[in-house]
């Protein structure tokens, strides 16, 4: 917009340059012209008696040659005596040497005013000269030029704003429509490609090398991804044989030997280590942003979850409220999302006193939906907060309790996967986990 | 039963195939995909059990041709991959339940016992009403009754003891219920299922003689009509 308003200035600047040179040379041609016969009527005065100088004034006004050549002879009096000007023009004295005036001279069946430019000068015994010029056309052609200009400012400012507007239009378009690309490739699909137009203007050489780079993200997750998969196989397989392996030497135990009981203790720690790998797994899954996506119901999903847990908080003593708004979507992963409220709930139930309270909210925050829950258990200090979201980080007072201590942290890689903030509060007293999406 | 185990990992394989044979199986044993697709293709199967990384033929590959060529044979597939969306990829694929590595031959147990049994109890999908004993639910009503008294659940517990008489007399685990009532896929680390069963066993049990509903140690639940 502002360039095409600079553009439109320059235009009219250069052309006005134009105007006023034309106008010059126009205007300086005419007064040369009056210059020289007003020179030579001043030399023909010193040798012609007047009777021959009024002659030779008629016989110019009556020249046709000379087109537009206007003279007046006036005695004292201001009578004219000779010359085509009806009578002398009502101008003061004191003018300048070139004096503007207008007479009415006939057009076809009419008269029009036309505008004639003359310079005066005294004759001997009282007598006055006007010689001018009808300068009528040449104003005609000014104004017209003048229109001219004005149109062609006009229409340049108009083009100028036009195709700023345009050309605008396409940049903001590409914007869009990159932007609305990059969203989707923040959510997670990788496959998306910025939309790059032939032209090989800045914004499609950016998109392009934009799309490189994507390209090599795009290689390195999916790498990512298969070396998960690989290292998941990897301790599954082993675990999967010991669980098997003790199974199949506890089935030809007696219930109760201490060999048997040894045996459930090494299932036990797969149990434990499994779930570990779970949450490692789930955590890198996160991270790396491979997980298909789908729109979710956040609104049944944290209903549901409450209704979960409703019971188990309400056999250990504890008050499960919630107030959960109907009807909020995002898109991401359900099972993930729930791993993770189920997370904030197992540790909310694991802090809570009996006789305390859970609360889980849903509702529309300032910049979207969050979830909220709630307890009133001790809380996280406020200098350790930063440090329980980093992994397996248990603070001294949880580590009678059970746990792998990595529950926040998969909290946290869910809530960057689905593009929102994971904040930690004083519920005062107690703990506010809010996800903010 | 006869069930086939595709399983390339030979102490995994050893220790299924013989504990489905201790539980009273025919089991057939295949060691890649291909051999596994063969042997699908051509005896007739109750069930398959089928790893999902292997050689020749990977595990979803297998049961996508199994599905192309009409077979609908039940499928467990079992995997060592990491997960959240493997299972939905899995299930897409054709099968038909999906267990991660490592399992409890507990779950796997009843996860085939529940498959293989799909369809054929008297409890089956296309039933509004079912019935165990004296206990009966009516699904387009939504009224549950025992010993012709009306039994008041809320929604939630209706869910669970639908799907419990939709399981009659079988083992239903902790997971399962969680998968079938709730569909969430986690482990949760508190005894969140216990505690609903405990609730529905107040609501169907308390008041009769014969208890219905039965803890499995080591396992989950069952339903049934006996003890």
């Amino acid at each position: 917009m502002v360039y095409s308003i600079a553009f439109a200035l320059g235009a009219a600047a250069l052309l006005g340059a134009v105007y006023f040179a034309v106008s010059q040379v126009v205007d300086g041609s005419t007064d040369n012209l009056i210059e020289a016969e007003v020179q030579g009527l001043h030399e023909q005065v010193l040798v012609l008696s007047r009777s021959d100088f009024i002659e030779l004034i008629e016989q110019r006004s009556q020249d046709q040659d000379v087109r537009g050549a206007v003279y007046l002879m006036v005695d004292p009096q201001l009578r004219p005596v000779a010359g085509n000007v009806p009578a002398w023009p009502k101008i003061a004295a004191n003018e300048g040497k070139w004096i503007q005036f207008k007479v009415s001279v006939p057009f076809g069946d009419e008269t029009r005013d036309h505008e004639m430019r003359a310079q005066r000068f005294p004759l001997p015994g009282g007598y006055r000269m006007l010689v001018g010029h009808d300068v009528q056309e040449r104003q005609d052609v000014k104004s017209l030029m003048m229109r001219g200009l004005i149109a062609a400012v006009v229409l340049t400012m108009l083009l100028g704003l036009g195709g700023g507007f345009w050309m605008g239009r396409r940049i903001l378009a590409q914007a869009g429509a990159i932007s609305a690309v990059a969203k989707q490739i923040m959510r997670g699909d990788l496959s998306q490609r910025l939309p790059v137009r032939d032209a090989e203007d800045e914004i499609n050489t950016l998109a392009r090398e934009i799309n490189g780079m994507l390209d090599k993200i795009e290689q390195l997750t999916l790498g990512m991804r298969t070396v998960l998969d690989s290292a998941a196989h990897d301790l599954r397989t082993p675990l999967n044989r010991l669980q098997a392996t003790a199974e199949a030497a506890m089935s030809q135990l007696a219930p109760a030997s201490p060999e048997r009981r040894v045996l459930e203790r090494v299932t036990t720690e797969v149990d434990r280590m499994r779930s570990t790998l779970d949450a490692l797994l789930r955590i890198a899954l996160a991270e790396t942003g491979t997980v298909a996506r789908e729109p979710v119901d956040l609104s049944e999903l944290v209903a549901s979850m409450v209704e979960l847990y409703a019971p188990v908080s309400e056999e250990r003593g504890i008050r499960l409220e919630s107030s959960v708004i109907p009807g909020v979507q995002v898109q991401g992963s359900r099972q993930l999302l729930a791993q993770a409220l189920a997370n904030l709930l197992d540790n909310a139930i694991k802090f809570t006193p009996e006789g305390g309270h859970i609360r889980v909210f849903l509702r529309q925050g300032s910049s979207g939906p969050e979830v909220i829950v709630e307890d009133d258990g001790p809380g996280i200090p406020a200098d350790k907060r930063e440090i329980v979201l980093g992994r397996r980080v248990r603070l001294d007072e949880a580590r009678k309790l059970p746990g792998s201590g990595l529950g926040l942290s998969l909290v946290a890689a869910v809530t960057k996967l689905h593009g929102a903030r994971l904040v930690l509060d004083d519920a005062g007293p107690g703990l506010r986990v809010a996800l903010k999406f | 039963m006869h069930i086939l185990i595709v399983e390339d990992d030979q102490i995994a394989r050893d220790y299924l195939a013989k504990a489905l044979r201790e539980a009273g199986h025919t089991v057939d044993v295949a060691v890649n995909g291909l051999e596994g697709l063969q042997l699908a293709s051509s005896v007739a199967l109750d069930l398959a059990i089928v790893d999902r990384m292997l050689p020749k033929l990977d595990g979803l590959a297998l049961v996508q041709s199994l599905r192309a060529t009409g077979r609908k044979t039940p499928v467990l597939i079992l995997s060592a991959l990491g997960e959240v969306d493997d299972r939905i990829t899995g299930l897409r694929a054709g099968g038909d339940d999906y267990l991660t590595k490592p399992y409890h031959m507990s779950e796997l147990l009843a996860r085939i016992d529940a498959l293989a049994r799909r369809g054929d109890s008297g409890n089956s999908e296309a039933n509004t009403k079912l019935k165990l004993a004296d206990l009966e639910l009516d699904r387009m009503t939504r009224r549950v009754t025992r010993n012709g008294k009306k039994i008041e659940l809320t929604a939630r517990e209706f869910q669970l003891l639908e799907f419990m008489m939709r399981h009659s007399g079988q083992v239903v685990t902790r997971t399962m219920l969680l998968e079938g009532v709730w569909d969430y896929h986690f482990d949760p680390q508190t005894n969140v299922i216990d505690v609903h069963i405990s609730r529905l066993r107040q609501a169907i049990d308390k008041d009769f003689d014969k208890p219905l509903l039965h803890t499995v140690r080591g396992a989950g639940y069952s339903l049934r009509e006996d003890e």
